[in-house]
């Protein structure tokens, strides 16, 4: 070795590293946390829910049989997008539905849209879109997230699991709470988002800025 | 990072008679492993959705976006001082090796943060071809980046070894850049 100084900076590079990811650890929000995915044993968790979606990508006869199928009259879809950190829960009742998409941090969309022989169209207020048809008991679709289209393939999700939503005069907030309970939300005041506080789906009121908001399951024919 | 050594450091210095390629083998190897050892922690862990932002941008993505493009001009600085480094422009002076040295230097730290909240938040993905691009080239990078350290820290190695390490380097950067902010923009 006859220089040290590119081992020098080969250091400070790895120094900084650490350090980058020790904030992050450090600073993920609660909500993020009991969505499981700050901790090793909790991850392990997580991480096997978008993998026992993947085997049950459609073969074309599965999706042919699709083209047929019904939405129940009331139903919430709600679980990840494919390969992706965004939680995605779209709720159908009649022909009326509405969807929310968020990464738990900044990143929130709302949908709506109507439904059509098992085939939802929807569409964001700043016109992104989400298209999605039934598979079987399964939603499988696409939606764009700041200019990028994340595919996703979601199951039915039972209570508590679904989508939730308040609202104040300045602040909206929406939850996804996902089967094995853990959940993604955002907050949104203005134009700030971010992460939303907990919410118990059993007694759903939250407190902000001093406020108490009643929080209430989305059904799919909301006003978003 | 204050006792640099003389400025030839990254020059090709007199070229000593009877060059290795041991350690340029050694040094591909262990870039490779980091490499490897990127992709596969970005394809395990579980994306957390979740980073630090920095202060004093209008989102996550803005901020990443502006860090790597400062990352990528200091890089095309990297290419324009190793050029006269190498005599093929005439660039001279005692500034041209420091400002090679300080250049790369800044720019991998600013680079961090962002490789950082890749990794961290979103982990390796594959979902559609440019995703696929740019974490296969996120994790050649910081590979690269450790390959030409090395490389650098050894006077024997063959006069092709640093520029071919350095050309990686730049040429992770540019794709990066290429797969993630030109995308952010266009």
């Amino acid at each position: 070795m006859k220089h040290r100084s590119p081992l020098i900076t080969l250091a400070a590079v790895v120094l900084a590293f650490a350090i980058m990811f020790t904030v992050n650890m450090l600073s993920s929000p609660p909500s993020s946390r009991s969505t499981g995915t700050a901790g090793p044993s909790a991850a392990a968790t997580t991480a096997a829910a978008p993998e026992q979606t993947a085997p049950a990508t459609p073969s074309a006869s599965a999706s042919e049989t699709a083209e047929d199928s019904e939405f129940p009259e009331k139903v919430v879809y709600a679980g990840r997008t494919d390969d992706g950190p965004a939680a995605i829960a779209v709720a159908v009742l009649g022909n009326q539905a509405a969807a929310y998409v968020c990464d738990g941090r900044t990143v929130e969309s709302w949908f709506r849209g109507t439904v059509e022989a098992g085939r939802l169209s929807l569409k964001s207020k700043s016109g992104e879109t989400l298209q999605a048809e039934l598979d079987g008991d399964h939603l499988k679709g696409t939606v764009q997230i700041k200019n990028e289209t994340q595919k996703f393939e979601i199951n039915e999700a039972s209570k508590p699991a679904g989508l939730y939503r308040a609202r104040s005069s300045k602040t909206t907030i929406g939850w996804i709470v996902l089967e094995d309970g853990s959940q993604v939300g955002v907050q949104t005041t203005g134009a700030d988002s971010s992460a939303a506080p907990q919410l118990d789906p059993e007694n759903p009121q939250v407190m902000v800025d001093g406020e108490s908001l009643d929080a209430a399951a989305v059904n799919g024919d909301e006003d978003l | 990072m204050t006792s640099i050594p003389a400025p030839a450091s990254d020059a090709p210095a007199a070229e000593p008679s009877g060059t290795k390629i041991g350690p340029v083998v050694i040094a591909f190897a262990i870039g490779t492993a980091v490499s490897i050892g990127l992709g596969v922690y970005g394809r395990l862990h579980t994306p957390t959705g979740y980073a630090v932002n920095i202060a004093g941008f209008s989102s996550g993505a803005a901020a990443k976006a502006a860090l790597a493009s400062v990352a990528m001009g200091l890089a095309i600085v990297q290419i324009v001082t190793a050029l006269g480094v190498y005599g093929r422009i005439p660039l001279r002076g005692g500034w041209v090796s420091p400002v090679h040295r300080w250049s790369g230097r800044l720019a991998v730290l600013i680079s961090v943060p962002v490789a950082v909240h890749c990794l961290y938040a979103l982990g390796f993905q594959a979902f559609d071809g440019r995703v696929i691009a740019h974490s296969l080239f996120g994790c050649f990078l910081y590979g690269a980046f450790t390959f030409k350290m090395l490389i650098l820290t050894r006077d024997d190695t063959p006069g092709w070894a640093l520029p071919l390490a350095g050309g990686l380097v730049f040429s992770g950067l540019t794709a990066l850049w290429s797969t993630a902010v030109l995308y952010f923009l266009v």
